[in-house]
């Protein structure tokens, strides 16, 4: 019979797979009411023990009652086991309920076996949890996705994240966020632009979008370019991106070979479809900005300029980069399109490392063979007298300079230190040559070759 | 109060299965509404100094002090400032307590080299009787003594006291008084049982495991998986639960980077990070039946400085995809069915049990709402946000339900005021210790507590 089917079930749990039956994992297992389960254990201790009064099974009760405890009445709720159940509820004043709890072939000592085959069938049913219980709520239904955060990972793809749009932003500003400091640094340079508040609620969903993509040890650098990507979509129109994206979908598989944090790589292509030409406002803010950072924001900043420069004008256009670093109330118009594809630029400093990597695949299109010498914009000082305030002004200008193949190891020591680059320093070194495309080896090529002599005797 | 009701069907399953066994709706949460706006700090700037929350505390305060005054002293009692006392004049002054106290520590005191001092190890009380009181008000200070209890008291506290100026310049108090029960609010509770649930101290990636099962028994209750028909439906009517801080334990504070070589310590993951693993699995099993209200304390990863702001939904990304789980800062105020619910997590409470000689956490939490402030000590001693506006730690509107967290055991109180108040003082007990929580009775302001328990190796009862 089909009632009759659960006894042999729970026969075959307990003694011939030896389990600890607890009433909740029977419910869950048979897909039955907690209650029924109950039942279903205790009409098969009875049957059991009637048939075999030697039957080797062990019982544990749930007690329930009132009791007077320190001068007040108490509700106690108490596992028990068998032996001990007839002295529980003569304690009790009123007793509640009293059910099965578990059935197992063993005398249990203490009661972790029970906790544990009840946490396991419960983390197998986290999503319906509360399917076969006594209590229904009507008021306990998942939010709805745009509301919901971006939990469990959305499929990890090393691909890049699609679609600007598929961001279901979290409004609240609420994006999960994986290194702290990185994200402050952000917020706090990101403070200087003017439209901020638009792009916040949009960084949030970028990022977590991203993040969601990412390896759990995300770096300070994913979470910059994806935020970074989406304050650019607020400026820039779905047009603009697709195009980007386009372009840097070929770069991806590139992009993939370098030796970047699987991270990073992630991030590159999600700020490629996201760099967009910025406002002038922003461009100046972010020169100003690059000329404050010293060390490897060099290269950063002229990615950042090739970026704003590029939406307006042509993805593949290139500028001249010193040019807009001088001007810093001219941004755009100064700019005549650099030769190099610009298409993974993000707006802010931040997220230029990773950019970087996008764009050294874009050098390593443009640059011919393995050129040994680059250029390379570095950030001076330069100090002059003006006659006009009577007073030395010092500037911090960028410079082009050619560099060594092996200039490229350089920067590698000082990639880990600063907070916010976190990318390896090949990536800055393919964005250099890329702005230099006619003298720059490919990135990726040079990351292959061995680090040569010449290295040591280093141009400056 | 579930026994009554659940025992007639007490053994109803100790039987073999039944037709289709009955489910229970939950009873529908009706007039939620939260009112703990003025502890969530939007921008936080911590670049003022904290004499200005002093400042608005006793700006405040001082108009229902002096109106309390007037009925205690009579109507004619003159009020002065401190500037304007005059030796020999009985009269009265508001001002802030402050209590010199000898053993307190200083941070000052600690790194002051010419003190040579080892670091004061924590005490659990830090009183002494050469403890001296002193009250302050906008611009002077002046000694106490006399008819007050300089043990009892703690600094912060906004009071007033009658007496007058000695010629040693020390003012001789006849009598004092606080502010005693903020203004009522109206009630309009329901006309059923309704029940909520206030736990605290879940204490989550301890390295102990006892109360774990015992706390799977609380959610399995509330849940209504455990229980015989009766309790179930009993079970039903719990309208939510509260959870009142230090959901983690404190074992999980730390990774011992101070005292471990880096290499050591470097690989290993915070124990937080396992134990808000356990708590949104947790908290996944109840807001799937019942809507949760969780408090962060004193060891949950939030800000340190009260009032402490809600836990990130990021942290608890399975719990926090239903709309029943609400992540509340510390202290917590909310409208539940028409009754009024006013919390903490407990630092406040442990904060005046530390120097004060009051022992009783309730004695402490019934002073605490007869002076009007939730809680004085901050941010003398407790740590709080430099408040330069408004206090928002002054009791403006007397809550029905006032409880406090992480209590040593539980007790509870109904409060009869004048004017048909009536306050349940609940002190909350630490779940991880005593495996007991609180049941409140919405229709009467009742509270019971209920105890798990399982059997261990030693198997007492």
């Amino acid at each position: 019979m089909a009632d009759e089917l659960y006894l042999e079930n729970i026969d075959e749990f307990v003694t011939d797979h030896n389990r600890v039956v607890t009433y909740k994992w029977l419910s869950y297992t048979l897909g039955v009411h907690v209650n029924q389960a109950k039942q279903m254990l205790y009409d098969y201790v009875e049957r059991r023990r009637k048939e075999n009064s030697g039957a080797q099974l062990h019982v544990t009760y749930l007690v329930a009652g009132n009791l007077l405890q320190n001068g007040h009445v108490c509700h106690k709720v108490a596992v028990v086991r068998e032996d001990k159940l007839e002295a529980m509820k003569s304690k009790l004043s009123t007793i509640a309920s009293v059910h099965v709890y578990s059935i197992q072939k063993a005398l249990l000592k203490d009661s972790s076996p029970l906790y544990n085959t009840d946490y396991d069938i419960v983390k197998t049913n986290l999503q319906h949890c509360s399917k076969f219980s006594a209590i229904r709520c009507a008021a306990a239904v998942p939010r709805t996705p745009p509301d919901a955060p971006r939990a469990p990972a959305p499929a990890r793809s090393p691909q890049r994240q699609r679609d600007p749009d598929a961001t279901a932003g979290t409004v609240n500003g609420h994006g999960p966020r994986a290194a702290k400091p990185p994200p402050q640094q952000h917020k706090g340079i990101m403070g200087m632009f003017a439209a901020k508040a638009a792009a916040r609620p949009q960084d949030t969903p970028k990022e977590a979008k991203a993040e969601a993509k990412e390896a759990p040890g995300v770096s300070a650098a994913s979470s910059k370019p994806p935020t970074k990507n989406s304050i650019m979509n607020n400026f820039f129109g779905k047009a603009a991106m697709n195009k980007l994206k386009a372009n840097s979908v070929p770069e991806q598989p590139k992009e993939e070979k370098e030796v970047v944090k699987p991270s990073v790589a992630v991030a590159e292509p999600e700020s490629s479809p996201n760099t967009v030409a910025e406002k002038p406002g922003k461009k100046t803010e972010s020169d100003r900005i690059q000329q404050k950072d010293k060390k490897s924001k060099t290269k950063r900043a002229d990615r950042s300029d090739d970026e704003e420069e590029r939406d307006p004008e042509n993805v593949k256009k290139k500028r001249k980069r010193i040019k807009q670093l001088l001007s810093d109330s001219s941004d755009e118009e100064d700019v005549p399109p650099s030769p190099t594809p610009e298409e993974e630029r993000a707006p802010s400093p931040l997220p230029e490392p990773a950019l970087k990597t996008e764009l050294e695949p874009a050098s390593t299109e443009v640059s011919a063979g393995g050129r040994k010498r680059k250029r390379k914009r570095v950030l001076k000082s330069k100090m002059f007298i003006d006659e006009e305030e009577g007073c030395m002004v010092t500037e911090k200008v960028y410079e082009s300079e050619s560099c060594t193949d092996s200039e490229d190891e350089f920067p590698k020591p000082k990639a880990p230190a600063p907070q916010k680059q976190p990318l390896l320093p090949t990536k800055r070194e393919p964005k250099e040559e890329r702005k230099n495309p006619k003298k720059g080896a490919a990135p990726v090529n040079r990351a292959n070759k061995q680090v040569s002599i010449m290295g040591f005797c280093q141009k400056k | 109060m579930f026994a009554e009701q659940a025992a007639p069907t007490a053994q109803g399953l100790l039987a073999p299965p039944s037709a289709e066994p009955p489910t229970f709706p939950r009873v529908a949460v009706s007039g939620y509404s939260d009112c703990s706006q003025p502890f969530q700090l939007g921008e936080r700037s911590f670049a003022r100094q904290y004499a200005h929350i002093y400042a608005v505390r006793l700006a405040s305060m001082r108009p229902s002090l002096e109106r309390r005054a007037r009925s205690r002293w009579g109507n004619d009692i003159v009020v002065r400032r401190l500037s304007e006392l005059q030796e020999g004049e009985e009269c009265c002054v508001v001002g802030t307590l402050f209590k010199a106290m000898q053993l307190q520590p200083s941070i000052l005191q600690e790194i002051s080299e010419e003190h040579n001092l080892v670091p004061q190890p924590p005490l659990p009380k830090y009183i002494q009787p050469s403890d001296e009181l002193m009250l302050e008000d906008e611009l002077q200070r002046i000694k106490l003594e006399g008819a007050i209890d300089v043990q009892r008291l703690v600094t912060g506290t906004i009071v007033a006291v009658y007496g007058c100026e000695q010629d040693d310049g020390r003012f001789l108090v006849k009598d004092h008084c606080f502010t005693d029960l903020p203004p009522p609010l109206p009630w309009s509770g329901p006309s059923s049982d309704r029940f909520v649930l206030l736990a605290s101290g879940l204490g989550l990636g301890s390295v102990s495991g006892e109360a774990l099962l015992s706390t799977q028994l609380l959610v399995d209750v509330v849940t209504g998986q455990l229980g015989a028909e009766g309790e179930q439906s009993c079970a039903a009517h719990i309208t939510r639960v509260i959870l009142a801080g230090n959901l983690l334990s404190q074992n999980t504070q730390s990774r011992d980077t101070l005292n471990k070589a880096k290499y050591l310590t470097k690989k290993t993951q915070a124990a937080s990070v396992e134990a808000v693993k356990v708590l949104d699995e947790i908290l996944l099993q109840l807001c799937t039946s019942v809507p949760v209200d969780v408090m962060p304390g004193e060891f949950d990863p939030t800000n340190y400085t009260l009032p402490q702001q809600p836990l990130h939904r990021c942290m608890l990304p399975l719990a926090s995809a239903y709309a029943t789980l609400r992540l509340v800062t510390n202290p917590y105020q909310a409208s539940l069915d028409g009754v009024r619910f006013l919390g903490t997590s407990g630092q406040n409470i442990s904060d005046i049990f530390k120097y004060s000689s009051m022992d009783d956490y309730l004695e402490i939490l019934e002073w605490t709402l007869l002076a009007g402030h939730i809680s004085p000590t901050a941010p003398d001693t407790l740590g709080c946000y430099p408040f330069y506006k408004s206090d928002p730690f002054i009791l403006t509107e007397c809550p029905h339900v006032y409880f406090c967290g992480n209590a040593p055991h539980f007790q509870s109180k109904l409060l009869q005021g004048k004017e048909g108040r009536r306050v349940l003082l609940v002190t909350v007990p630490d779940f991880s210790a005593t495996q007991t929580a609180c049941l409140v009775n919405l229709r009467d302001l009742s509270c019971q507590p209920i105890t798990f328990s399982s059997f261990g190796a030693d198997s007492e009862d």
